[in-house]
């Protein structure tokens, strides 16, 4: 005989409410969407002209099919940076906290946020690659290596939001990011997509090979060729479970702490 | 004159500690990231390319500086605190005064640890004393030219609700990396697509940057340096007019 029955709702569209909140806010505030369209852009496009012809004087290949997922990735990355930025300012205002008050389950709202920055990738990475064909990329695979190639950056962006949260919500303003965000993108630049790799020192090469985003910007690189790069691939997928594994729980316990403590005024 | 002392220290402790690791690690990991990426890619024609790059460095680091004076001002003119200093009994200018003198502070940091950079990867000065004092001063005339034109961006954004957010800055980060890495001071001109040669050789950077590489080496052409100070200066008396006009902007 309840007058007012809760209104039941899902983890999934409470998440969506969530993540229309970030869009709402990127829109108003464009900080977000200039770090991760506008910059990358430019980037590939200015970066591509600086070396386009010298990469091709050497070693007789386009860099672009390296540059356009490097910078893609390197977008997404400093997007996330970005939006991390503001993480601490919304702790000490006590938004986190008024949010974790919300009758609604308790996840979604860094579930809506995982979902927000997933969106955003997926259409800057759509956006660069776009670019990319307008220089000179043409994209041999098909329809499932597209998706793969649109897909991936997507990937690697959620265990990179995570580990920006995992930073942001314990710092004390939003600073820290630079010692997370400056090695992030130089390993990205660092992989097989914009320097030949023979260009470098002989004593980087195990280095160069071995860091997380070497597979991912080379699977990117194979698929754009048309061919599906079953090896990369999967290094890709393992660095990313287990980047996963660990900044996951550091992020989850953070964000909890950070919305538990009220705000600084509070 | 007091009053510009007080708020330059003021600006140097409240700000030199956050800003210091910026102005110390932008200039040595811009110059590591780009002379690994590029050095062996980039045919400099003879000269090493640790010593080709580094004026450019000290140029995109004096552009990037800037653009943190761009929201340093834009928060500064429009704090209570912004506010409250033009009721005082001082001049005007010296809120303007003290941000410029905390810019020069700063670029002079920022120039030691790029030459410091440098020289661990092979670039050297090789000129005389007075060659060096060259480099210094026009390091710095550009870093003061810039810095006012920053500021002065600052404070008329400062009213708008992207100077609050810090967004005015990240929106000049699109120009900064126009000129710097469309210059020859990342690249000799035929590195460049053929249409671009026009731009990359006569943009004030490309002119700088080569001004810069002649001091390091102790040989530079007159031509060289005349075009480099006109633009300098130009610029300085440009923005430095337009900076002292903006302080007396009234909201």
């Amino acid at each position: 005989m309840t007058a007012n029955p809760p209104l039941r709702t899902s983890l999934v569209s409470e998440s969506l409410v969530f993540a229309g909140q970030h869009f709402t806010h990127w829109r108003r505030n464009p900080v977000v969407p200039i770090q991760s369209v506008v910059f990358p852009t430019f980037l590939l496009i200015i970066y591509y002209l600086l070396v386009g012809k010298s990469v091709m004087r050497i070693t007789g290949t386009d860099s672009l099919y390296g540059l356009v997922p490097t910078c893609a990735i390197a977008g997404a990355f400093s997007g996330a940076l970005a939006v991390g930025l503001t993480l601490s300012f919304e702790r000490d205002t006590g938004l986190l906290s008024r949010l974790w008050a919300l009758p609604v389950s308790r996840a979604s709202a860094l579930t809506g946020r995982l979902i927000a920055e997933a969106a955003r990738t997926l259409v800057s990475t759509a956006v660069i690659t776009a670019v990319g064909i307008g220089l000179g990329l043409r994209f041999r695979g098909g329809l499932i290596e597209l998706i793969l190639y649109l897909l991936i950056p997507v990937m690697v962006v959620l265990v990179f939001a995570m580990a920006v949260i995992a930073v942001a919500v314990r710092a004390k303003d939003g600073t820290v990011l630079i010692w997370l965000g400056l090695p992030a993108i130089t390993a990205v630049f660092a992989s097989s997509g914009s320097p030949p790799i023979e260009s470098l020192p002989s004593w980087m090469w195990p280095l160069l090979r071995l860091q997380p985003m070497e597979p991912i910007v080379e699977s990117m690189r194979r698929l754009s060729q048309g061919e599906l790069p079953w090896w990369p691939l999967l290094w890709g997928v393992i660095w990313t479970i287990a980047g996963a594994a660990v900044v996951g729980p550091l992020a989850v316990r953070g964000y909890r702490a950070a919305a538990e403590s009220g705000g600084i005024r509070g | 004159m007091n009053s510009v002392a007080v708020l330059t220290e003021r600006m140097v402790r409240n700000t030199l500690r956050n800003d210091l690791p910026f102005a110390v690690l932008a200039p040595a990991g811009n110059f590591v990231i780009f002379n690994l990426a590029l050095r062996n890619v980039i045919d400099t024609g003879g000269i090493g390319y640790p010593q080709y790059l580094l004026p450019v460095i000290i140029v995109q680091v004096t552009l990037i500086g800037a653009l943190t004076t761009v929201d340093r001002a834009a928060r500064d003119h429009q704090s209570e605190l912004g506010i409250r200093l033009r009721t005082l009994p001082i001049s005007l200018l010296a809120p303007l005064t003290a941000r410029m003198l905390y810019c020069l502070i700063r670029g002079i940091i920022a120039l030691l640890a790029t030459i410091a950079a440098g020289y661990a990867f092979g670039f050297r000065m090789l000129g005389g004393f007075g060659h060096l004092i060259a480099f210094i001063l026009l390091v710095l005339t550009l870093t003061l030219a810039l810095s006012l034109a920053a500021d002065a961006t600052g404070v008329r954004v400062s009213s708008a609700s992207i100077g609050m957010t810090g967004g005015s800055s990240q929106i000049l980060l699109v120009p900064q990396m126009i000129l710097v890495m469309l210059s020859t001071g990342m690249a000799p001109v035929e590195s460049f697509p053929e249409w671009l040669h026009g731009f990359v050789r006569y943009q004030p950077v490309s002119q700088v940057t080569d001004t810069l590489r002649g001091l390091a080496v102790g040989n530079v052409a007159v031509g060289s340096l005349a075009s480099s100070l006109a633009w300098c200066l130009g610029l300085l008396v440009l923005f430095g007019a337009v900076a002292v006009r903006m302080q007396r902007r009234t909201q």
